[in-house]
């Protein structure tokens, strides 16, 4: 199958904090310190006590590419298309740095680029999948939680477990009954 | 953009917004999934936590966690040597930003290094590669760099250096060393190293050696010596080191987080938990690892000992222990049983402050589900009596019947490859009675500082000090620091920097500027991983592979570490080291009983030894009776006392409850982070980012109590000094504790504020996991 057709899928049991992912998509996609651009993040939900038991979780986020994207509706400038598969992309060339994407996302993926001076997120390292590898952070993951799989494999995983979809993403855990 | 900026909810910082929100928020009320009041209100970087929140939610449904996860892409094992995306040359390395040595690809094109990343072909990382390894690329090209030889032209720590050639610099070390050894005498120069990275430490030893100096580390003694010796001497091996948890059927972590810090034991050891396999954490504080543990044990840090012998009460006493196994391959069982009867489980609890059901469910769990594995590391060697709390983990291996089982802790399968079990490399033999009496802590540490221990008998770090700042026995006038940030790493910085500012001359090794350094004389530059070749066998990375490191690139005039050390060697005369042209002589040497050589090695991209399993049924264990010594003959020989036991911290509210009124609060140190290695990284912008501050764990009703908020600046005030961190609320942490993360510098610097007094009996680990201290809101 081809991969980009494929979904990422996360499992949240699996995110051990280790932020390997972070500095993986900084690396692939040359987001040095400078651009103060992350794509990828991962973020802690702190110790908390619920029926006596404390847990404590991490949350990888990134761009979910949503079947409807809000930035698409808000660029000026038409910089950003949804294609087929379902991959969300920013175009360098046309995206004239005016930032209203990244207020218009409400999951915080849109990332401004202070160096470039552009909009920029997640696209799945669509250069790795045409390539036919899978996207940086899925490769360096650790924990095993982020997964690039194919729909038929993300059903068969996920059965029984709790599940989120937004887009071409899928929050999975055995833990918490997500929400959408 | 409009003029109207508002501050984002959470956090306070001014969102600028821009000029056609409205026309944004009029076509987000229409989508359904967006919460769009959220847009007007928060920064981007706090929607995504409020994303997270959101999503995840508080409603805990637990169903079974068994994920049929598809295995990672592992490719055949073979060289990749060109990648056409990038148009680069790959080399196949092993990285050493840590001393875990994961395999990993870098990425070459016109002579740079544009990419490093994990190796897919690899069975040990399987591709992956941790932050502080993706980020290794920052570390080569970083600012800070020591790329030339050079001398201090000012006072001593004031940074004014001049670049000088190599033949200068080591002609000036070799000659300031004959000088001082001349009036002062042999022993008036002492040695030392860091962490172990690739056969590193070994060679070092091989060095100290040859030349007949004594040499110490950042800090063996308080992690590494006391858990790989207790090994040694109870199993004859290194099996409590090499979990397999491929195959294991239940996990014991106990003192170590290796989400943090082993990402490959992390790896495998996740690849099963999702399987199911239950997991048992032993940590103070809920943390990445304990986060996934479905029994998680939080005792009163510095008590592992304790808990270790409760877990022993519980598996000898119902019976769960390898009746078997232990019969037919243990030794002092009897003793160990009345041993462990001080020990039941009221006692326990009493000391631990960890519930005594928990202590049996867990005991249980792990003893009956076999096979079961089990990983330990340094938490349990900052302790009172840390060669105590290293035998009760290293002897649950033995009595469950775990050992060198699959699924259980294997021992390592590098019989042929020389390392420090052979004498022909490390040299020990040189290390004479006479010698061995001058090496600092000997008497008082015989099992760190004197033949006795089987891996490097090294100074103690703090008798060393001391008698660099009095010259007694002896005087110490000259310092060779071989890639060590010994102000920083090691307890007490103020009379380590007193000691080190009191001496005539240092030369020191490193790739970066840091605190240690800029107190030296003379200044060399060595590689990175990046930049050099080698050949590596330790447990710590795999337990049956030879992993190689090539050279890449090589930046300004830095050398291999060999190279230097070699050079040296050239200048004081020193035999039995290599030549200093180049490392190839030196590996073959390590790969000649295997029959290999270093060029082979690389063609093949690193050797496997084949899998054997229940290795002792042939030999029996490498202890001298042969099997395995729960009360070990090595201890008893010495006056030991050879058996686990429990001591209370020198300093706790049970020890000293007078102390304890006035500093209430138990303070432990040492918790890595998986973005900073020791005291590396937090040069690097991109990891710094993610921890820009030194962060204290405190409980949030602890804090409510001193007035402390979250991420306000506090001081943190022990016996001996004060040093300063920002405060972290979390309930993970037990509210009588506060956890103080190590290895940042000056004011951040948590050894300032640790006493390296009073250590461990027989090793000298100081007691970095249990002091006292008490906190209070920065003014």
């Amino acid at each position: 199958m081809n991969l980009v057709e494929k979904k990422l899928l996360v499992v949240l049991d699996c995110c051990i904090g280790c932020h390997a992912c972070e500095i993986a998509c900084r690396q692939e996609h040359e987001l040095t310190y400078e651009t103060d651009s992350k794509w990828c993040q991962v973020m802690t939900i702190k110790p908390r006590r619920i029926r006596d038991e404390l847990h404590l979780d991490y949350f990888p986020t990134m761009c979910v590419h949503c079947d409807d994207p809000l930035c698409i509706q808000c660029c000026p400038v038409d910089a950003i298309v949804k294609r087929k598969d379902g991959i969300v992309l920013v175009d360098d060339e046309k995206c004239n740095g005016c930032r209203v994407c990244v207020y218009a996302c409400s999951h915080g993926a849109m990332s401004f680029n202070e160096e470039s001076q552009v909009a920029g997120k997640c696209n799945f390292c669509l250069e790795r999948l045409e390539y036919g590898i899978e996207p940086s952070c899925v490769q360096h993951c650790i924990g095993g939680a982020l997964r690039y799989v194919t729909k038929e494999d993300l059903e068969e995983i996920t059965k029984g477990k709790h599940t989120a979809f937004f887009g071409k993403v899928c929050y999975a855990s055995s833990k918490w009954k997500l929400a959408v | 953009m409009s003029k109207d900026n508002i501050l984002c909810k959470r956090c306070g910082t001014p969102i600028v917004l821009p000029k056609n929100i409205k026309d944004i928020l009029s076509k987000a009320e229409i989508s359904q999934t967006i919460k769009w009041d959220e847009l007007l209100h928060l920064c981007p970087r706090c929607r995504a936590q409020t994303f997270a929140e959101r999503t995840i939610g508080g409603d805990l449904q637990k169903v079974v966690r068994n994920w049929p996860l598809p295995k990672r892409r592992s490719e055949e094992r073979k060289s990749i040597r060109f990648d056409k995306r990038m148009g680069a040359t790959v080399y196949k390395s092993q990285c050493y930003i840590c001393n875990s040595g994961c395999d990993a690809l870098v990425y070459e094109k016109e002579g740079k290094v544009i990419k490093v990343e994990g190796d897919p072909s690899s069975p040990i990382t399987k591709g992956s590669l941790c932050c502080k390894g993706l980020a290794s690329k920052e570390q080569l090209y970083h600012r800070d760099r020591l790329l030339y030889p050079m001398k201090r032209i000012g006072k001593r720590g004031e940074g004014h250096w001049q670049r000088i050639s190599w033949d200068e610099a080591l002609d000036t070390a070799a000659e300031r060393f004959k000088e001082i050894e001349k009036r002062y005498g042999p022993d008036s120069i002492v040695l030392a190293t860091g962490t172990k990275r690739g056969t590193w430490c070994d060679y070092f030893m091989r060095f100290a050696n040859a030349w007949g100096k004594q040499f110490t580390s950042t800090g063996w003694a308080q992690c590494a010596i006391p858990r790989q010796l207790a090994g040694l001497m109870v199993l004859g091996g290194y099996a409590a080191e090499c979990p397999d948890f491929s195959n294991a059927n239940c996990i014991l972590i106990w003192g170590t987080n290796p989400a943090n810090n082993w990402p490959h034991h992390a790896l495998s050891m996740m690849e099963r938990w999702a399987e199911g396999i239950p997991l048992i954490v032993v940590d103070s504080e809920l943390r990445e690892t304990s986060s996934k543990a479905d029994i998680w044990l939080q005792p009163r840090p510095g008590t592992d000992a304790a808990l270790g012998l409760g877990f022993l009460n519980v598996i000898i006493h119902e019976d769960l222990y390898d009746k078997e196994f232990v019969e037919k391959r243990c030794l002092g069982f009897d003793e160990l049983k009345a041993r462990v009867q001080e020990f039941n489980l009221d006692e326990v609890e009493k000391i631990t402050w960890v519930p005594k059901d928990k202590i049996r469910e867990a005991a249980r769990l792990y003893a009956t589900r076999k096979p079961a594995c089990l990983m330990h590391s340094c938490a349990i060697e900052q302790n009172a009596d840390t060669i105590s709390s290293c035998l009760a983990t290293v002897m649950l291996t033995a009595v469950t019947g775990n050992l060198d089982i699959p699924g259980g802790n294997l021992f390592p399968m590098f019989k042929d490859i020389r390392g420090r079990g052979d004498l022909e490399y490390t040299l020990r033999q040189l290390i004479t009675e006479e010698r061995e009496k001058n090496i600092r802590g000997s008497t008082e540490y015989p099992l760190l500082s004197s033949n006795a221990c089987m891996l490097y008998p090294s100074a103690h770090n703090a008798t060393l000090w001391k008698t660099i700042l009095t010259g007694d026995p002896y005087p110490i006038k000259g310092m060779y620091i071989h890639a060590c940030n010994l102000l920083v790493n090691v307890a007490n910085s103020r009379q380590v920097e007193e000691a080190l500012r009191s001496l005539d001359f240092i030369l020191a090794v490193d790739i970066m500027m840091n605190p240690t350094v800029e107190l030296a004389d003379i200044l060399l530059p060595a590689t990175t991983w990046i930049e050099r070749d080698e050949v590596a066998s330790h447990h710590q990375a795999s337990y049956n592979a030879i992993q190689i490191g090539q050279t890449v690139v090589r930046l300004g005039e830095c050398r291999t570490n060999y190279a230097i050390i070699n050079e040296l060697a050239k200048r004081l005369d020193i035999k039995h080291m290599f030549p200093p042209e180049s490392d190839e002589p030196f590996f073959n040497f390590l790969l000649e009983k295997i029959g290999l050589t270093w060029k082979e090695l690389k063609e093949r991209g690193g050797y496997y030894f084949p899998n054997v399993y229940k290795k002792y049924e042939r030999n029996g264990f490498n202890t001298p009776s042969k099997k395995v010594e729960l009360a070990n003959s090595k201890m008893k020989n010495l006056g030991m006392d050879s058996l686990p036991r429990y001591l209370e911290p020198d300093e706790s509210p049970i020890s000293t409850p007078e102390l304890a009124k006035e500093y209430p609060l138990i303070i432990t140190t040492g918790g890595r982070v998986s973005i900073f290695r020791h005291s590396e990284g937090r040069n690097i912008p991109i990891l710094r980012d993610l921890m820009p501050h030194p962060l204290m764990s405190i409980h949030p009703l602890t804090a409510e109590e001193l007035g402390i908020k979250e991420g306000d600046d506090v001081v943190v005030e022990t016996p001996r000094a004060w040093m300063e961190a920002k405060a972290y609320l979390t309930e993970g942490i037990h509210p009588k504790v506060v956890q103080l993360p190590s290895h940042w510098i000056n004011e951040y610097n948590v050894n300032m504020v640790m006493d390296n007094e009073r250590c461990a009996p027989y090793i000298g680990s100081a007691q970095l996991r249990c002091q006292l201290c008490r906190v209070k809101r920065k003014k």
